[in-house]
């Protein structure tokens, strides 16, 4: 990948110093002093940006878990937001029925979660490509209909799944929206970094291995089946904490929180980000939500405005509803078109022209 | 393909044949199903026969949805998640053409929407067609053709005025996504192009919301059909001109009811939907442009190296998978409603397309019937629980998948791993 570019002078010695992830010194304070920013936030910012930064990170993680699957192994899945939903449900139903607290839900409905990837990534064994995505996407309406009836004693059906009750507590005390943002954001850097750790494994380069050629992959050796499963098992349980995450912090859980939009939406995340980099479903989740939540808001009145008085004959109150899908929708084409590789390999080339500069090359 | 050979590998997965396993695990849980589902219909056998009807009626209109996306998979290679909101949007605007009285049509609307379209299907190979004189005159014929048949006759000829604007505006629409969106995307991933599909259903549906607001809107358009054959409301069954059939013959003495009621406008809908499927069957079948199709779906390169324009093919697929998306789309607004679940059908229209085969166009058939068919046995089966819309067709879909995934009509040249 581009990152391997230093600073001319730097050399490395031993093997360890080869596939570090901080090279230089610089390296190493500039992301220190990313986690001390992170650490001080929730005192400087507003509290609606932090429930916002909390969303962002809770999605990134969705979309990491996608990116192991679709960026890494090459496999397709329509129905993660399906795989969120197992997540938040199973943890609302440990905590709720079994007395669960939120430390040992948070794992157990992990595995879960894995466990019901697992299920739905047997199909991968025979099909690929499109048909893939077919059983992904019956997973996605499976396990919403699974949520909605057969489980309705347990999980309410169609109505809310309240959780105030039994909010996380972390020594005595219940945790706030604050407390929750210093749960939320170490534990999403902490699987950042195994994400980022996993291709630097022997897993994670049977997967890019079988992305790139699955036959050549299992001439060397590499049993595809198996790592595939490995593959939908890691992405389904970033996934299911993502899930968790998500409970715990809206306090209440409905089945129309997961339909199939979310899972396009995470797709479209990762595409906007950049499929296939480790930082490429952070920057596609902050901004699709910063454009979603943020951007949208205040892009409507001018817009609304404007063409209220250029096209009179559109109803004005429907602009509202249809500007949302249809900026989504269009900002997803372009950066299809004009940049299929998304904002992460942008990020590459600025961090490559900022490390040899005054040279352009 | 690894499981049946012997590798050198030493695993303990190389020693079971997963495959086999899962293939027959499938098997036994269709077995198991159709044990447990046999007493079931002993106990309602007139429910099942309703049902049976019904589902093969509503099954029309999903093979008209299923082939349009077959269509395109033939064509450009990629499932086309747009179909529904394509429906949507064409639909919609039959809907404006067939409701509004010619003398308030916008003639600049007309005029635009008629050039640009003859501009679109001049340059479906290159805008360098463009500047041929002979096209420019013929565009100029064609456009006015079209103005004049939107003007002709008066209120009484709405329905032609509603087709030709409708067809007109999908044949634009299609062109233009091929275009816009699928040409500047040749080679990409197939991943890229799904998603690709996917923004445009966004953009579709968000188009169709700003313009005609999100109320369910409907389409009474085979009301004059119904009046002349004598098929009546009927405000005793509560449901809309219904056909009833007794089928006391065929049933004993112990099932309760012995009528079925049909929904006079599903029938009408399956027929025209049966008339436009042979059609277009046999316009892929026995004409130039649907054999020169045939060719550049099994080999792009080849076909361009024997002189086809296989941009121009492919966009003119594009072009009649938007028409078959406008059929679809008016056939369901007539028997039902045209509102904003309509995007929906798309994804019950895939269950019906892997059925039958991806392929297969004769598959698309079989399957959208089998799909309509499983869809109101689910509803008769777990009534109250949608399962009908949410569950039926997807567990048809993984059942396939795991036990034929080439479905039933397909070609077996899927990669297999």
């Amino acid at each position: 990948m581009a990152a391997n570019i230093r600073p001319s002078g730097v050399f490395d010695t031993d093997y360890a110093q080869d596939i570090s992830i901080n090279r230089t010194l610089w390296d190493r304070i500039a992301s220190n002093g990313l986690f001390l920013v992170l650490l001080v936030l929730p005192f400087v910012l507003p509290s609606d940006w932090i429930t916002l930064i909390i969303k962002i990170s809770i999605f990134a993680v969705a979309a990491q878990g996608l990116n192991i699957l679709l960026g890494y192994t090459g496999q397709i899945s329509l129905g993660h937001a399906a795989f969120m939903a197992v997540g938040a449900y199973s943890a609302g139903v440990f905590v709720r029925e079994f007395g669960f607290t939120f430390w040992t839900a948070l794992p157990a409905a992990a595995f879960f979660t894995g466990c019901v990837g697992l299920i739905f990534g047997l199909p991968s064994l025979r099909v690929k490509g499109f048909y893939l995505a077919m059983a992904t996407l019956a997973a996605q309406y499976i396990i919403i209909w699974m949520i909605e009836n057969p489980l309705e004693p347990v999980t309410l059906g169609v109505e809310p799944l309240p959780l105030e009750a039994h909010k996380p507590v972390f020594f005595g005390t219940e945790l706030s929206k604050t407390g929750l943002y210093y749960v939320i954001i170490p534990l999403s850097v902490m699987l950042f970094l195994a994400a980022r750790n996993l291709t630097r494994t022997r897993i994670g380069r049977a997967f890019i291995s079988v992305r790139d050629n699955d036959l050549a992959a299992e001439l060397l050796g590499i049993n595809v089946f198996v790592y595939k499963l490995q593959a939908f098992f890691i992405s389904a349980l970033f996934a299911g904490v993502a899930g968790v995450m998500l409970a715990f912090s809206e306090q209440t859980l409905i089945t129309s929180q997961f339909p199939l939009l979310i899972s396009i939406e995470l797709l479209a995340m990762l595409v906007i980000g950049g499929t296939g980099y480790p930082l490429g479903p952070l920057f596609g989740a902050a901004f699709v939500l910063l454009v979603n939540q943020r951007l949208v808001p205040e892009l409507l009145p001018p817009i609304s405005d404007f063409l209220r008085d250029t096209l009179t004959f559109l109803p004005s109150e429907n602009i509202q509803g249809a500007l949302t899908p249809l900026l989504f929708g269009v900002i997803l084409a372009l950066f299809l078109i004009i940049e299929p590789r998304g904002l992460a390999y942008r990020w590459e080339i600025l961090k490559i022209s900022w490390k040899i500069r005054p040279f352009s090359y | 393909m690894a499981a049946n050979t012997t590798s050198p590998q030493e695993s303990w997965t190389s020693t079971i044949d997963f495959e086999r396993i899962i293939r027959w695990s499938g098997y036994v849980a269709v077995l198991a199903f159709l044990v447990w589902l046999v007493p079931q219909i002993g106990d309602n056998p007139r429910g099942y026969i309703q049902a049976t009807i019904s589902g093969f009626l509503t099954g029309g209109i999903y093979a008209l949805v299923a082939v349009g996306i077959v269509m395109i998979n033939k064509a450009s290679g990629v499932f086309n998640f747009a179909h529904g909101a394509m429906m949507l949007i064409t639909s919609l605007v039959f809907y404006s053409f067939f409701t509004t009285p010619t003398a308030d049509y916008n003639i600049l609307v007309v005029v635009a929407l008629a050039v640009s379209t003859v501009v679109m299907f001049l340059a479906m190979n290159s805008w360098r067609d463009l500047l041929n004189p002979q096209s420019a005159v013929l565009g100029a014929v064609a456009s006015v053709v079209i103005v004049g048949l939107m003007f002709i006759g008066g209120d009484s000829w709405n329905l032609i005025h509603a087709l030709v604007g409708a067809v007109t505006t999908a044949i634009l629409i299609g062109l233009m996504i091929e275009r816009f969106s699928i040409r500047p995307l040749v080679g990409q991933p197939v991943f890229t192009l799904i998603l690709m599909t996917l923004a445009l259903e966004r953009i579709f549906y968000g188009l169709s919301i700003m313009i005609w607001g999100s109320i369910d809107k409907s389409l009474s358009l085979f009301s004059g059909v119904l009046d002349q054959s004598g098929v009546a409301e009927n405000p005793a069954w509560k449901l809309p001109r219904t056909i009833r059939v007794d089928v006391s013959p065929f049933l004993d003495e112990s099932a309760r009811l012995t009528n079925i009621n049909l929904d006079a406008r599903l029938v009408i809908a399956f027929v025209i939907a049966i008339i436009i499927f042979v059609a277009f069957v046999l316009f892929f079948q026995y004409t130039n442009v649907g054999l020169a199709m045939r060719a550049t779906s099994e080999n792009q390169v080849l076909a361009q190296s024997v002189g086809m324009r296989v941009r121009a093919i492919l966009a003119a697929a594009w072009g009649i998978a938007t028409l078959l998306a406008l059929a679809a789309g008016v056939l369901y607004g007539g028997s039902a409603q045209i509102g904003i679940g309509m995007p929906g059908l798309v994804f019950l229209a895939f269950p019906a397309v892997l059925l039958g085969g991806l392929e297969s166009i004769s598959g698309a058939l079989i399957g959208g019937l089998i799909i309509g068919i499983v869809q109101l046995w689910a509803d008769t089966l777990l009534p109250g629980t949608q399962a009908g819309t949410q569950l039926a067709p997807y567990v048809i879909l993984m059942i396939v998948l795991v036990i034929r995934p080439d479905g039933l009509f397909g070609q077996k040249r899927i990669e297999r791993i």
